[in-house]
């Protein structure tokens, strides 16, 4: 039986804070990544970024698993992971300014 | 006018703003979902979005001129 999109987000929610982060407190836009996850996990068989392109062969996304090879230096730079859905206290709490997380993975040739 | 091509993947919060905006103002757009194609209209449509976007990251939007008819002047404003 697949896991529902509210016990994932308890999981998430709980890893985030064992890693010194948090969710969005955007409640419906992380719902709509988890989504996004479990889609993606239905047709590639892991739970691949919602906001990559995988290539659905696992070895080749692998940095793009959620979550991302990619999610601290994002957090550390810019206060949030490249979907948003993980980010720092600072900046859940408007602290740090919010804008778009540039692609740090390079272009697949 | 002007041509708008919206790249986007269908799992995409990101993707989804854009789209409303879009259709918030009343814009007509291309709209290709790139995870949804099948694996060579996938890889054609990721390969023109690289002529735009070297990163090739979602989503992004493309917008360009579009000239009806002849109207030379027009053409050359468009091309400066």
């Amino acid at each position: 039986m697949s896991i529902t999109a509210d016990h994932l987000y308890e999981i998430l929610g709980k890893y985030a804070e064992s890693q010194g982060n948090q969710l969005n407190s955007d409640r419906e836009f992380v719902l709509d990544i988890i989504a996004g996850l479990l889609k993606n996990e239905g047709r590639y068989g892991y739970r691949s970024c919602p906001c990559r392109l995988a290539t659905g062969f696992k070895e080749r996304d692998e940095d793009i698993i959620c979550p991302c090879r990619y999610k601290d230096a994002d957090i550390k730079e810019f206060g949030s992971c490249y979907c948003a859905l993980y980010v720092s206290r600072e900046w859940n709490a408007g602290i740090i300014p919010r804008m778009p997380v540039p692609e740090r993975r390079l272009p697949r040739r | 006018m002007k041509k708008v091509t919206l790249y986007a993947l269908s799992t995409c919060p990101a993707c989804k703003k854009v789209k409303k905006f879009l259709d918030g103002n009343r814009i007509s757009y291309t709209l290709i979902e790139v995870d949804s194609l099948d694996g060579s209209e996938q890889w054609a449509a990721t390969k023109e979005l690289s002529r735009h976007n070297p990163q090739v990251s979602y989503p992004t939007v493309i917008i360009e001129d579009v000239v009806l008819g002849s109207d030379i002047d027009s053409l050359k404003a468009k091309l400066q």
